[in-house]
């Protein structure tokens, strides 16, 4: 009777395992399904002329340069505009902060942003920025609408960030005399600021990846923007407009790969700057 | 060193200077530059209120005359959704958004879980090492690329295996799914996490087995915080947009069936918006702020179950 | 914090010196430097590599192109976004009223396309227009296989789908349950890899992997369409505030030059408007 049950609970532990196994397989066979066919069929295109022209001629042809550089444009101003704001307002919940009715409103408030259908945000961007300020079409309606959705982001990897810093080392300060704000400044700032670049860069490549906001604040023309005010096209817009239209398949292909490298790299970066400062920490 | 806490802890340290000036060891020029300095980051974070505030007022304003002319409860229970010839009924793209939520869920939430299970409770260290970049990798994954992959590989497998033309309900379902998965996975990993060690070695010691240890134990202890990731990945699915446009059909009805076209409250404005104007134009800002709401619905309802799933324990 | 505030300033002063600045590029088209097109998807090709060489041929002006679709670039163009709105449709009667002066640039048809595995070679206008409304479902209605149809449409900020529309279905709509694509190319490789599939897209577009159907038994070519002997054929436009004048006649002018007709519009598989002839 009693080895019947072990036997029993033996084989259901070990199916289970497996299924759970299973799921994990799955999980990563996405991710590496995802990733080959982008690179399978992108890598053809990835020479340099593809990343430093201009596209011309009937449906693109050439090369996306200028998408590139759009690309890059917005999201450094999106990452310099929400960062100080998200890193100080980080620094409120974490430091200053008092459970009470205010904290509760900005936590969430921070949750509800973090939410918004990027859709959505899109269309806010619309209605404020280039219509109701009346900035147009350009890289600077687009980064402060993005800076919306990525402040929630920063400011929890930041707070995280910043209640990981031991407890002993902000009173060693105190106890030194120093205020408050020489304390975090000094003291917890710089030592919470692997992880929070690793938070910032995360950020950054998710700012990169996005295409509901851009496209109603940024617009869609071809250009290579030089000042704030003037429009482009992003990489995620180019790839949705060239499988729109469907028919420069193969610049699609490259584009998404140029894409998906990009945000691996941020990816990876984070990562190895997360695993340098783990180590330094011992 | 140690693994810092997820969950945003209460209350950091009070703030150790006095402001009885006579046991005070900070000058008072000191204290008000501290003072001013609290300020500032206060309002820092008060950005984010003013952010909800800002989008509910604009997109609001902008929405709010479609609800005034054709009422908020004909838009929300019109079942016709024709703007070109008046009609502004978006009840099927309500139905259709949650039926690509449900459907993404059903397949998402147990893949997530498992791999979330397989990542805290199974894994060995060089294991996890490999799969749990892998988790957050596909999270980076822009959402226009899974819309591509989509497109370009999904549809048409799905049309060769189940005839017609590989838009459609089951299509969504998948690319959703895997787009959620990181997102409950994460989540549900964090929460399994924070179940207490000891809990996990008494369950041992009594001569459970892993399997019987983290389907009677270790999942209804981390509960809330695994319904929390659910509700999560739910506002995900039905907020998403790039994705699902590449491969729903955009048909602005609800399907007869899992391979036929639909639109959703996401993708009608994506579909929408570039030749809308006047009234149609309202009408698509006034289904922005329903999304708007929705989420946010979301994000109350984590909160309602947090607090009473901490009330319980 | 000092330093943000001086970062923001500095933005500011540069966003709104720049505003004052870019607010000068809307005025009277002799003086401009930079031209807008926007409008057809349709029309977008012929648009773009004309502006290429045409900015090629004149350095130091600038031809900013964008495909958001026919009725967008009516709208734009009417409020003065934009310098030209280009078209593959008519103007519709209440836009008629805008102050547009049109000028015709090429002459495109519509072909009825379909799988070319499907053995169905030809249908009728009305054959097309019922089952483009969903009032016949399956292929062998028309004397094809047993095969469910698989309707496509084009979404309706499409050129291509009102002309359609306008010659195929007169005052009928469309079937609602059709899949809405927002591109030619979608269309086309949607319809190449099903077998019940069955769209329309511009003639210029359809290359060896679809069939384009006969329509009351005339084949889509371009003798047919030369002749006015194809059914569904149209002009594609470019429309203007008032009569082009300065940089924007520029622009028209070469993309009307012989040139332009006989290489750019014939690439992009449409005909040079010169062979419509008589045709309104």
């Amino acid at each position: 009777m009693q080895s019947r049950e072990r036997m029993n609970k033996r084989v259901t532990n070990g199916i289970a395992l497996g299924v759970i196994g299973l799921a994990a397989i799955a999980t990563v066979g996405a991710l590496g399904t995802i990733l080959l066919y982008v690179i399978i069929n992108g890598i053809g295109q990835l020479t340099p002329a593809f990343i430093f022209t201009w596209p011309h001629g009937v449906n693109m042809e050439g090369g996306i340069w200028p998408t590139i550089q759009s690309t890059l444009y917005v999201t450094a101003l999106a990452m310099l505009i929400t960062t100080p704001i998200a890193v100080l307002a980080a620094v409120y919940l974490a430091e200053y902060a008092v459970q009470g009715r205010l904290v509760s409103i900005i936590r969430f408030a921070a949750d509800s942003l973090a939410s918004v259908p990027s859709i959505v945000m899109g269309l806010f961007g619309l209605a404020l920025f280039v219509e109701g300020i009346g900035m147009g079409f350009s890289v600077i309606a687009a980064a402060l609408a993005l800076s919306f959705l990525l402040l929630p982001i920063i400011v929890r990897t930041t707070e995280e960030s910043i209640r990981a810093v031991p407890k002993y080392i902000r009173w060693g300060s105190y106890g030194l005399g120093a205020s408050k704000w020489q304390t975090v400044s000094r003291i917890v700032l710089p030592s919470a600021l692997p992880r929070i670049t690793t938070g910032v860069i995360l950020a950054a490549g998710r700012a990169a990846g996005e295409t509901a906001v851009v496209i109603y604040t940024m617009g869609t023309m071809i250009n290579a923007p030089v000042s704030p005010l003037d429009p482009g096209r992003t990489m995620p817009v180019h790839l949705m407009l060239m499988a729109q239209e469907g028919i420069n398949m193969p610049a699609a292909y490259g584009t998404a790969l140029l894409l998906v490298l990009m945000v691996l790299g941020f990816n990876l970066t984070a990562r190895y700057i997360g695993r340098r400062n783990r180590r330094m920490q011992g | 060193m140690n693994d810092l806490p997820q969950a945003p802890a209460p209350e950091p340290d009070p703030t150790p200077y006095a402001v009885d000036s006579s046991l005070s060891t900070i000058s008072k020029a000191t204290y008000f530059k501290e003072a001013a300095l609290k300020n500032l980051f206060l309002l820092c974070a008060c950005v984010a209120v003013a952010g909800v505030g800002l989008i509910f007022l604009f997109v609001g304003l902008k929405g709010w005359p479609i609800f005034a002319k054709v009422g908020i409860w004909e838009f929300l229970s019109g079942a016709k959704w024709y703007p070109t010839k008046g009609f502004f009924g978006i009840l099927p793209l309500i139905v259709n958004s949650l039926l690509a939520m449900a459907g993404a869920l059903v397949l998402g939430a147990p893949l997530a879980i498992g791999t979330a299970v397989f990542l805290s409770e199974v894994a060995s260290p060089k294991v996890r090492e490999l799969v749990r970049p892998a988790v957050e990798l596909l999270a980076g994954i822009p959402s226009v690329v899974y819309g591509f992959f989509g497109l370009v590989l999904l549809r048409p497998i799905i049309a060769q295996l189940f005839g017609g033309l590989g838009f459609g309900l089951f299509t969504v379902w998948i690319i959703l799914a895997v787009m959620i998965l990181p997102t409950i996975a994460a989540l549900t990993e964090d929460a399994l996490r924070s179940v207490p060690e000891g809990i996990r070695e008494a369950s041992y010691a009594m001569g459970a087995t892993k399997w019987q240890t983290i389907w009677r134990v270790l999942l209804p202890a981390a509960k809330i915080g695994i319904i929390d990731a659910i509700i999560l990945g739910m506002g995900r699915a039905i907020g998403e947009t790039m994705a699902v446009v590449m491969v729903a059909g955009n048909a602005r009805v609800i399907p007869d069936g899992i391979f036929k076209p639909f639109l959703t409250l996401t993708t009608v404005i994506v579909m929408d918006m570039p030749y809308a104007s006047g009234d149609h134009r309202t009408a698509l800002f006034g289904v922005a702020i329903i999304l708007f709401i929705i989420s946010m619905l979301f994000v109350a309802s984590i909160r309602v179950i947090s607090r009473f799933g901490k009330e319980m324990s | 914090m000092l330093r943000r505030c001086a970062l923001c300033l500095a933005v500011a002063i540069s966003a709104v010196s720049l505003l004052g600045l870019s607010g000068c590029k809307k005025a009277d088209g002799a003086s401009q430097t930079s031209l807008t097109v926007t409008g057809s998807t349709t029309v977008l090709p012929i648009a773009e590599v004309a502006a290429e060489d045409f900015q090629t041929a004149n350095p130091g002006k600038r031809v900013l192109v964008a495909g958001v679709g026919s009725s967008a670039g009516i709208e734009s163009v009417a409020s003065g976004t934009s310098d030209i709105g280009t078209s593959s449709r008519d103007l519709k009667p209440e836009e008629k009223s805008l102050g547009l002066v049109d000028t015709k640039i090429a002459l495109d048809a519509i072909a009825v396309i379909v799988n070319p595995s499907n053995p169905v070679s030809g249908l009728t206008k009305v054959q097309v227009s019922e089952i483009f409304q969903g009032k016949i479902t399956n292929w062998k209605q028309v004397g094809g296989p047993d095969l469910e149809i698989g309707l496509v449409n084009r979404d309706e900020a499409s050129g291509t789908r009102e002309a359609f529309s306008k010659f195929v279905l007169g005052t009928a709509d469309f079937d609602p349950t059709a899949a809405v694509l927002p591109g030619t190319g979608q269309v086309r490789s949607v319809v190449a890899q099903a077998a019940g599939a069955v769209g329309y897209i511009s003639l210029g577009f359809v290359d060896t992997t679809v069939k384009a159907l006969d329509v009351d038994g005339i084949p889509a070519n371009e003798t047919t369409v030369a002749d006015g002997s194809y059914p569904l054929w149209r002009n594609l436009h470019f429309f203007t505030k008032g009569e082009p004048k300065g940089l924007i006649k520029a622009y028209v002018d070469y993309v009307l030059s012989d040139n332009i007709q006989n290489t750019v519009v014939r690439d992009a598989g449409f005909l040079p408007i010169a062979e419509g002839g008589t045709k309104p």
